[in-house]
């Protein structure tokens, strides 16, 4: 089977600052009491995720995992090692991030669409089974600054899923809309990896982790910690909540 | 450097298709919008007009053309490196999660606001017919230096590309940047040829020890060599009213100064180059900084 993704001795550091505001300003007035801070995130990580598999990162806050999911989609450079990816990679933006308010529904899928790496006689072919996916039929064409926090996010929901990506990252959105889009997503995410997809994703919702995953890796400290079947590490990582989920 | 272009080419429909974007927002989808988006300018240049003309007595015949013509360019500068400056600031909740060349968000601010620079200049052109018509069709409003408008153009977005690169990068780290940048916009247009000419510095400093030098210096910032040679190549060249010893006096138009203009086309190539290579370099802080 081919890798999807292959992560060799990252690290990433980042340099905290603790002096507030971000201007000229007090940099220039604080630069003495600047306090700068060097914090290692990921120490060294190594990680390899063979195509169609539905991996689920857990661990603390803290642990790496949002970090880990930002070097993969490409937004942070790495300060050392290297990050190897096969294939288109789709971002489940959170609640419509990249969305213009004055914008209609129609012209935001045009543009995130793109954003999202698809051209644009892709993304009008798409349109159609976007607003199909997002049930949004009757407020496509308004501005979504009128849009519920729901509809948002069933929309960003919708575009992300049908950029015909390879790899999937998820963090933290899964549990957007209402009961029967929830159904809707996990059927997509289901056939997503029917047709050999990968998915990568972060929850602290052990329901979910246990419904989709079939791997999990478990980071603390920003090293992996545990890496294995979903189910046997799940019962390390929560050993007290196995009894309360399975009825 | 050659890398990072690549890659900007490779999302150049991205780069479009945000132009379009913003150019929508702005005339928020009606015809009017971009008309509405007009009346800034027209109003600004007939409020000076009735000042100069009237309350400062000043007799420049089509006084409000060379004010339009000067104002019109400066007023896509000044628009450019505001609208730039947060560019990239406004849309880091998308940086943060998606991968693309971030320069695409400073450069569709430049390119939207080019966009509606160009469509502008156009309207400044009907209005020149207008004047031509109204003053009984006396001086052509066009001359054979037009051909060198697209040279001036490419050298006008070169400055404000490299400068707007800059700014957006470095308002990511100091907000307040913004302020002191529209501060610096507010002044600029006092030492910029536009509710005056080029003449009426020269013609003040001509006679004062090291004039000549003083009138050089001046004209080494870019906007005021711009402005000046926009006013020349728009323009028919006409007498200005200039003041010598205070008393009012017409004086023919100075030449183009193609000295001050090769000097201002290394200035703002120079920043365009510097200001991509600095982009490049603090992009990817963008999402960290501190």
């Amino acid at each position: 089977m081919k890798t999807a993704i292959k992560i060799q001795d990252i690290r990433k550091d980042f340099i905290l600052s603790h002096s507030g505001a971000a201007s000229l300003k007090t940099s220039l007035l604080w630069w003495k009491k600047a306090k700068r801070e060097k914090l290692d995130v990921l120490k060294g990580l190594n990680l390899e995720i063979p195509e169609g598999e539905c991996v689920a990162l857990i661990g603390r806050n803290g642990a790496g995992k949002s970090t880990l999911l930002s070097l993969i989609s490409k937004i942070y450079k790495p300060t050392s090692g290297t990050i190897e990816v096969n294939g288109r990679i789709a971002p489940l933006l959170e609640l419509g991030a990249g969305f213009h308010p004055d914008l209609t529904g129609l012209e935001n899928i045009l543009f995130n669409g793109m954003i999202l790496g698809l051209t644009r006689k892709e993304v009008l072919e798409r349109t159609q089974q976007i607003v199909d996916f997002s049930e949004l039929h009757t407020h496509i064409d308004t501005p979504i600054r009128t849009y519920s926090s729901g509809m948002l996010a069933r929309l960003g929901f919708a575009i992300a899923i049908h950029v015909d990506a390879d790899i999937l990252i998820v963090d933290e959105v899964l549990a957007v809309g209402d009961y029967t889009f929830e159904k809707k997503c996990y059927d997509f995410i289901d056939s997503f990896r029917k047709k050999g997809g990968t998915i990568l994703f972060v929850s602290h919702n052990a329901d979910t982790v246990k419904r989709v995953a079939d791997r999990c890796i478990w980071l603390e400290d920003g090293q992996v910690k545990r890496d294995g079947p979903t189910a046997e590490i799940m019962r390390e990582y929560q050993p007290d909540s196995d009894s309360s989920t399975t009825p | 450097m050659r890398e990072n272009l690549r890659e900007l080419w490779k999302f150049r429909e991205l780069l479009w298709a945000m132009v379009e974007r913003e150019l929508r927002i702005r005339y928020k989808n009606s015809f009017l919008g971009f008309f509405w988006s007009l009346l800034n300018p027209l109003v600004t240049v007939a409020v000076m007009t009735v000042v100069f003309k009237y309350l400062m007595q000043n007799s420049t015949p089509n006084f409000s053309a060379y004010v339009l013509a000067a104002y019109l360019p400066f007023l896509f500068f000044n628009m450019t490196l505001l609208d730039s400056a947060q560019s990239v600031l406004v849309s880091l909740p998308v940086v943060r999660k998606v991968y693309f060349p971030r320069e695409i968000l400073p450069l569709a601010s430049i390119a939207s606001n080019f966009i509606h620079f160009l469509l502008a200049l156009l309207v400044f052109f009907v209005y020149l017919f207008g004047l031509w018509a109204v003053t009984g069709f006396d001086i052509s409003p066009f001359t054979y230096r037009m051909w060198f408008l697209p040279v001036l153009l490419v050298v006008n977005l070169c400055l404000v590309t490299g400068l707007a690169l800059i700014i957006s990068a470095l308002n990511v780290f100091y907000e307040d940047i913004k302020y002191i940048l529209s501060v610096g916009l507010y002044l600029l247009f006092f030492i910029t040829p536009i509710m005056y000419f080029s003449e009426t510095v020269f013609y003040a400093l001509t006679d004062k020890p090291n004039g000549k030098l003083l009138y050089d210096l001046y004209h080494l910032n870019p906007v005021a060599t711009l402005s000046t040679m926009y006013r020349k190549v728009l323009l028919a060249p006409q007498d200005v009213q200039v003041l010598k010893d205070g008393v009012a006096v017409m004086e023919g138009v100075q030449k183009a100064n193609w000295i001050h203009f090769g000097i201002t086309t290394l200035i703002s190539v120079g920043i365009l180059i510097y200001g991509y290579h600095l982009f490049n370099k603090l992009k990817w802080k963008f999402v960290e900084k501190p």
